[in-house]
């Protein structure tokens, strides 16, 4: 488990449709700014790097200091991204690819309109489960 | 620093300070001193009166930020500046080039011969590794200028200034092999960064270039601060190459790692990288506003504030109307929080406000905001009139508007019921003229056009707004002084003047806005509300407004006070797309807009009403009487007065005589006298609509009462809906009539569940056995039984056992259980042809105690016989042949002594319908003898029977006897006998059949009757045969009795049973078809009926 990891949900709009912090450091307000500040500013090198590559695991795409960011961008090109200060890409890989598949069963569901927020309270709990388990 | 480095002696001299003279000797002085060749004059500034004008200045080429304004070299001539020129050029053509030349040749000989060569640079080798115990320092050796090292580098320098760029390289690269070896790392990362230089100029080998670049980055940051400026001059270089080559946004990189700890640095450099970001291809937006963050937040943290606000503002474009709530926030926050410190509170405000709603935000961060705002918006000492303040949301889709024209509402619940409801309700009481206007209409010509698509409110009267307040936040907040914003044009003529030219707009300027809500002489009354709000909660507020005078009211909006500064507006038409007005007419062109607009008009009489003791929960059956009362507060008397209730199976208006009567003693039998009067009354009240007397009107500051009879039908939640009608007297007006509309909800639970079963009487024609059960289905209650009166065409109902046997107490206990049984009878029309009307007939039976002297109730008059037609309606389709049961019942005495006032005493439940549908329509019994004594040794023996067969149906039927010999019927009935002999003996509960020899009772369902065929078929032997017609067919006509003769004959004496016949009826169609539970035809299985036959001797 890493100490600090944020992981964020983009839709195909740029807009932030889940956000969790699943990292073990206390919280702290300014950490979350910060966390969203690089998370967005991050989204300019998703932009270069996705066309470059058929895989949707695109890997540690850009730091912030020992911050790094990791991205993974599905066919629909939300983008799934967290920002960590671990080196585990494995762990990171097969936990993008389960988000992956939990989110695929949210758009799954007719009621849910894609690129709205997600508010599933059953989906946040799978994220932090798989959070604890692979980083 | 090499101490025979060129010289040259310049000396200026301004003309304007004075003669040349001073200037030549001085000259003269300076050759003695330091040799003729290398001194030199130059006299400037030979302009006489300082106005030599240049189109711009002369050094604008060179020096880029000079400036036109401060007018430079004003006293320089042509002359001057071409001399200038000359000097400059002269100097370095002829002396400082030469001399590099001439430099580079001997450094570059001496090089060659120390350090080229394998032999040199083996030695060179050696002899460095040898030294390289010897010093240690961080710094490396020093070098002397004139050691071999500084010579190279000195050879490097020149020969890259004079473009010489190979030999420069070559030098370079020679020396930091040295350096790296000696450790001297400043100078190493020095020569790097000359050698990437080189390569840059050469422009060849790019990842060389950069390399080389990076290789002395990195040295001089190792080195740590004592180099940050070098590292700073590497990095600018290094991004200059890059920005040459177009790769600008690895510039921002370098520049983001040039940041060091010195902040203002930072800030800059961090600045110069959101740039570089910008200015790449595609921008890279996101970056852009980061890295300005970043360079704010250095900025602030040296004091910059100004230059902080500068980059958070260029920031906040490219975060504009974004979703990321924190970036959103800080960054509105921060430059909020710096303006304020500025001093400039206005914009300050402008940012907070853009935070103030942010629901996402922690608890402690909210108050913050919250504090940070308020506290500056006091500093500005200004009231602030925000329009659209986040705080508290308003929920737009909430707004409601409930305004009474000719529709008024008694309770706020009966204004919050579907307009469709009341509409249709009063469908045919309202007069059509007003309800759908046409072209053709006169009434429309009163109302000019754009007046009708609004909406007309009275004088005095208020309109109500419901809205909706959100607090986003997760901390309290106090609202102070909600009130609407309305405007009312006073000008009442309008109204005339402009019938004829409909298409005036209104005039603005006429208009005059009141806002002051205290002002008693205002033309309007606006309520204002505080209310505080809990974090996360939502309050419905009810605000009004009452205009006073007659004109055009618009509710424009609603206002607010967050604290005592900040006045928060919101505007309803802004976004009216939204808005949902429940009380809107439904016009083809609807504009929403138009329904915040009022046309007032004169204040008219307005009748509330109410009935007093309905209850809100009560017991299926109650039956009860009620008053309403009608009040009329204004000058005007009101008559016609009509009413009509949704749900007159509850609830119906009695006569006026009932008023004051005691109830339940005046529902008791009297003679017959009244009765007819009931019935008149009863027929009216089938009618939808209660007209109230003529002669009644409710006079001004007067009120009505009305009696009212409630019974609750069936157990549910019911709503009543009830509408009174009334038109004004004496007043000219456009409205002619108003309508009160009331609204109940009522809980009915149930009571008593009461059943009856009727099963015909196989002995008799026209009886039947009638039983009833009853279950007491509430928890507590006790309910005394009272009565049981049928209601219908001719029957008489009888006691078949007394009452005390079944239920000595006469009273059902919470969850008790009764069954009674009792006779029915049918009487031939002959016995009542006196009686007009058949329906109203009843019969009675006392189930109460006996030795009660108790009147019976007169189920046969209002409001019993009222509310048993509308069961009667409501419980199915009518049709001949059914009996209808009412059964009543009191609670139990010593319940309501000690019950709350408005106990129900009395419940009435009627059952309707119970019909014989569920039988066959046709009833038959045979008769004849049922002993013989016969000789059979003289002749068979031949019996005749009759059959007498009955139709009950209202259709005439054809009916068709066949008989059939025994054997073959034999295997049947036993089969019969297996799938029956299973059956639930529950059924048989005092009813079982005994084949008793003179009277059979059988319960005459099909399935019973042949449980009793199969009972002594067992061993019988065929030793009868019908005789005589083996089929008869015979047309029966509607409710007409045939007899049918039937022969059989006996060949041995014994116990016969004559059962093996069956009776095929079909019963002809009729007109109006009755729906699919008549049986339209059907078959019966014959009765048992024994026969002895005795051998006579």
């Amino acid at each position: 488990m890493t100490s600090t990891a944020c992981f964020i949900i983009v839709s195909r709009n740029d807009i932030p449709i889940y956000e969790a912090e699943v990292g073990s450091a206390a919280k702290r307000e300014d950490a979350a700014q910060l966390h969203q500040f690089v998370l967005h500013a991050a989204l300019d090198i998703v932009q270069d790097l996705a066309w470059t590559t058929s895989a949707m695991f695109l890997k540690a795409i850009d730091r912030f200091n020992d911050l790094v960011v990791s991205v993974y961008v599905t066919a629909g090109h939300t983008r799934f991204m967290l920002l960590h200060d671990s080196r585990n890409e494995d762990g990171i890989k097969s936990f993008f690819q389960e988000v992956h598949e939990l989110y695929i069963k949210i758009l799954l569901n007719p009621l849910y309109l894609p690129g709205s927020r997600i508010t599933s309270s059953h989906f946040d709990t799978k994220v932090r489960a798989l959070a604890r388990k692979y980083l | 620093m090499d101490p025979k480095v060129l010289k040259h002696y310049l000396l200026v001299h301004d003309n304007q300070d004075g003669d040349s003279e001073k200037a030549t000797k001085i000259l003269t002085e300076m050759r003695s001193t330091f040799g003729p060749n290398d001194c030199q004059l130059l006299c400037i500034n030979f302009s006489q009166d300082g106005q030599t004008r240049h189109k711009d200045t002369p050094w604008s080429t060179f020096r880029s930020d000079a400036l036109a304004t401060e007018h430079l070299g004003r006293f320089l001539k042509l002359d001057d500046l071409n001399e200038i020129k000359n000097l400059m050029q002269e100097l370095s053509s002829k002396h400082i080039i030469p001399y590099m030349e001439q430099k580079i040749r001997l450094l570059n000989q001496q090089v060659s011969s120390t350090r080229k060569g394998f032999r040199n640079q083996f030695k060179n080798l050696w002899w460095r590794k040898g030294k390289e115990d010897a010093l240690d320092t961080t710094n490396g050796p020093v070098y002397t200028f004139s050691s071999i090292e500084s010579q190279i580098r000195v050879l490097g320098d020149y020969a890259f200034m004079l473009r010489d760029y190979e030999l420069a390289v070559s030098s370079y690269r020679l020396i930091s092999t040295d350096y790296k070896l000696d450790k001297a790392w400043k100078r190493y990362a020095g020569v790097q960064e000359m050698i990437g230089l080189t390569y840059f100029m050469l422009d060849q080998s790019r990842k060389e270039a950069e390399y080389c670049m990076e290789n002395a980055f990195n040295t001089y940051l190792k080195l740590g601060s004592a180099v940050q400026q070098n590292a700073t001059r590497c990095g600018l270089w290094w991004i200059e190459m890059l920005k040459t080559r177009n790769q600008i946004k690895e510039a921002a990189t370098v520049y983001f790692r040039i940041c060091g700890e010195d902040l203002l640095h930072s800030a800059v450099m961090l600045e110069q990288a959101s740039f570089c970001y910008l200015l790449s291809k595609p921008p890279m937006l996101h970056k852009y506003g980061f890295h300005l963050v970043l360079s704010g937040d250095h900025y602030k943290k040296c004091d910059q504030i100004k230059h902080a606000i500068r980059t958070y503002r260029n920031a906040v474009s490219v975060y504009r109307g974004t979703t990321w709530n924190l970036i959103k926030d800080r960054v509105h926050f921060h430059i909020g929080q710096w303006y304020a410190s500025l001093g400039m509170y206005d914009v300050a405000v402008t940012h907070m406000l853009e935070i103030l709603a942010s629901s996402h935000q922690s608890k402690t961060s909210q108050e913050l905001f919250l504090r940070d705002f308020l506290h500056i918006v006091q500093k500005t000492g200004k009231t602030f009139e925000v329009l659209k303040l986040q705080l508290p949301v308003i929920n737009i889709s909430s707004l409601k508007v409930i305004f009474e024209d000719h529709r008024t509402y008694a309770s706020p619940a009966a204004a919050s019921i579907k307009e469709g409801v009341w509409r249709s309700l009063e469908e045919d009481m309202i007069p059509s003229l007003f309800a759908k206007s046409n072209w053709l209409d006169v009434q429309s010509k009163l109302i000019p056009r754009k007046y009708k698509e609004s909406n007309i409110c009275v004088a005095g009267e208020a309109i109500i707004v419901d809205i909706e307040f959100k607090n986003p936040l997760q901390i309290p907040i106090s609202i102070l002084n909600v009130s609407l914003i309305c405007e009312l044009s006073a000008n009442p003529e309008e109204l005339n003047s402009e019938a004829n030219s409909s298409n005036v707009e209104p005039q603005n300027d006429e208009y005059k806005t009141s806002t002051s809500t205290g002002d008693i002489n205002s033309s309007l009354v606006l309520s204002e509300v505080d209310f505080s709000l809990e974090g996360g909660e939502t309050i419905l507020v009810q605000l009004t407004v009452t205009p006073r005078v007659e004109g055009i009211l618009t509710i424009v909006g609603v206002k607010w006070k967050l604290s005592s500064s900040v006045v928060g507006l919101h505007n309803f038409e802004s976004n009216s797309v939204n808005k949902r007005i429940a009380k809107g007419r439904r016009k083809p062109k609807h504009s929403p807009s138009a329904d915040l607009k009022f046309i007032v008009i004169k204040s008219l009489p307005r009748l509330q009403g109410f009935i007093p003791s309905l209850p809100e929960k009560t017991y299926a059956g109650d039956l009860r009487h009620l008053v309403l009362e009608l009040n009329n507060q204004s000058k005007f008397p009101v008559k016609n007065l009509k009413m009509k209730i949704s749900n007159p199976r509850f609830l119906n208006a009695g006569n006026q005589s009932y008023l004051n009567v005691e109830f339940s003693a005046c529902l008791e039998k009297k003679l017959n006298v009244e009765q007819s009067v009931g019935h008149a009354n009863a027929k009216k009240m089938l009618q939808n609509v209660f007209h109230f007397p003529e002669d009644i009107s409710v006079q001004e500051e007067t009120s009505l009462s009305w009696p009212l009879w409630f019974h609750a039908a069936v157990p549910g939640n019911i709503s009543l809906y009830i509408t009174v009608y009334y038109e004004m007297e004496n007043v000219s007006s456009i409205m002619k009539f108003r309508t009160l509309r009331m609204h109940y909800n009522l809980q009915v639970l149930p009571s008593l569940d009461v059943s009856f079963e009727l099963s015909p009487c196989p002995s008799r024609l026209e009886e039947f056995l009638l039983r009833m059960d009853v279950v007491n289905k509430t928890s507590s209650e006790c309910f005394q039984i009272h009565q049981l009166s049928s209601v219908g065409q001719q029957w008489d109902v009888s006691l078949l056992q007394p009452v005390d046997s079944i239920l000595p107490s006469q009273s059902l206990f919470a969850g008790q259980v009764l069954s009674c049984f009792f006779m029915l009878k049918y009487h031939r029309k002959s016995s009542t042809s006196e009686d007009s009307n058949p329906l109203f007939l009843q019969s009675d039976v006392r189930l109460g105690p006996p030795g009660n002297s108790e009147a019976l109730f007169d189920v046969c008059s209002s409001p019993l016989a009222d509310f048993h037609d509308y069961e009667r309606l409501y419980q199915g389709m009518s049709c001949q042949g059914n009996v209808d049961f009412v059964f009543i019942t009191q609670l139990w005495r010593g319940n309501i002594d000690s019950g709350a006032p408005h106990r129900p005493l009395l419940f009435s439940h009627h059952v309707c319908h119970c019909s014989l549908s569920s039988f066959s329509p046709i009833s038959w019994f045979v008769d004849g003898p049922r002993t013989i004594q016969h000789n059979f040794s003289a002749s068979p023996c031949g019996v005749n029977l009759k059959m007498t067969i009955n139709n009950s149906s209202d259709a005439a039927s054809s009916v068709h006897v066949k008989t059939f010999d025994p054997p073959s019927s034999n295997s049947q009935s036993i089969d019969a006998t297996a799938s029956q002999s299973g059956l639930p003996l529950e059924n048989q509960v005092g009813w079982f059949s005994i084949p008793a020899v003179n009277d059979t009772k059988v319960i005459t369902t099909d399935a019973l009757a042949k449980r009793i065929t199969k009972s002594v078929s067992l061993e019988s032997a065929p030793q009868f045969i019908w005789t005589g017609s083996s089929s008869t067919k015979l047309k029966l006509q509607p409710r007409a009795t045939a007899e049918v003769p039937l022969q059989i004959c006996v060949f041995a004496p014994g116990i016969y049973d004559l059962s093996n016949y069956a009776l095929n009826w079909n019963l002809a169609p009729i007109e109006e078809s009755q729906g699919e539970a008549n049986k339209s035809s059907g078959e019966c299985q014959g009765y048992p009926y024994y026969l002895t036959v005795v051998q006579s001797t």
